[in-house]
């Protein structure tokens, strides 16, 4: 059984770095370790083994199981208490395609969703809204 | 006939009002018992398997749980005893009905609510047993421990190369 999973996210991306902050506030029933893919710390452990890294969503249990894209969102949902049920529901044979179709597009076009979420006046590490004082940001 | 024409007209209702509610308490507190005992029986089973290595606890929460179905029944049996006052046999029939029809639908939905509590129970537990639902793509090379256990990786790793917000580590010498 899985006692933990790290979570390898992309923290170049808005839409990402929600998304994690998102399961950070739900209950988990599996610890969660939450590492950018592009630090060198995930590069050093896992760069060499791990093909997919920084370009899909990769999740790592401690007994080296390998997540990679769709599964690994899947995976994220089932160490969320409120989200076993859905993650098996969404792996199983009505919805798995569908589920699938959609984990794989949401992760490809990730950037292009952070844009239409993200304010325009946002740079990769504030943002700034128009005719606000610096201290207003 | 005429002994109860002469009779006056609250003394009529009452003699048709007594045995309203004798009949509804009787009927009331047996459906009560029978369901809460139904109740009692057939959700020990669902508590077994929910607490398979403590059998005490899951006699506890059934205990707990019908208790509180004869206390909100028996309470709410009591509240809607009330009836207008019937003025001949077929009204206070009407009357009857009409309370056990209520009582016996508040009890029906009682009794699947406590089927749902008990189905709550029963799905947490096995939520928790349950594995991932894709098996994994791939494994690490057992050398690959997790991240956060494996102190020394992380440690010289920051030695190597110090990250910009972090604290600069000691130089060794």
């Amino acid at each position: 059984m899985i006692s933990r999973l790290t979570v390898l996210y992309d923290e170049r991306c808005a839409l990402c770095v929600r998304c994690r902050d998102w399961m950070l506030s739900q209950d988990a029933l599996v610890p969660l370790d939450f590492l950018a893919s592009h630090s060198i710390r995930a590069v050093q452990l896992y760069g060499r083994v791990i093909p997919w890294l920084g370009d899909e969503l990769v999740v790592v249990g401690d007994g080296g199981e390998v997540w990679v894209g769709p599964a690994a969102f899947l995976v994220c949902l089932w160490a969320l208490a409120d989200y076993r049920e859905w993650s098996h529901r969404l792996a199983g044979d009505t919805f798995s395609k569908v589920a699938v179709k959609f984990f794989a597009t949401l992760s490809k076009k990730r950037r292009w969703i952070a844009e239409w979420l993200e304010h325009p006046g946002c740079s990769d590490e504030r943002c700034r809204i128009a005719h606000a004082a610096p201290p207003y940001r | 006939m005429d002994s109860l024409q002469d009779m006056p007209a609250a003394a009529v209702s009452a003699s048709y009002l007594v045995p309203v509610y004798a009949t509804y308490a009787i009927i009331a507190v047996g459906l009560t018992i029978w369901i809460a005992r139904t109740l009692f029986k057939n959700g020990a089973v669902f508590l077994e398997e929910v607490f398979p290595d403590a059998p005490k606890m899951a006699e506890a929460v059934n205990r707990l749980l019908v208790v509180g179905f004869y206390l909100v029944n028996l309470g709410y049996a009591s509240l809607i005893l009330k009836a207008g006052r019937p003025g001949s046999m077929a009204e206070a029939i009407e009357a009857l009905a009409q309370k056990l029809g209520l009582l016996l639908l508040s009890l029906g939905a009682m009794h699947f609510a406590n089927l749902y509590v008990f189905h709550r129970i029963r799905r947490r537990a096995k939520l928790n047993q349950l594995p991932p639902p894709v098996p994994p793509q791939m494994m690490l090379p057992p050398g690959h421990r997790h991240v956060e256990r494996d102190e020394r990786i992380r440690e010289a790793v920051e030695a190597r190369f110090p990250q910009p917000g972090s604290h600069p580590s000691p130089q060794v010498a």
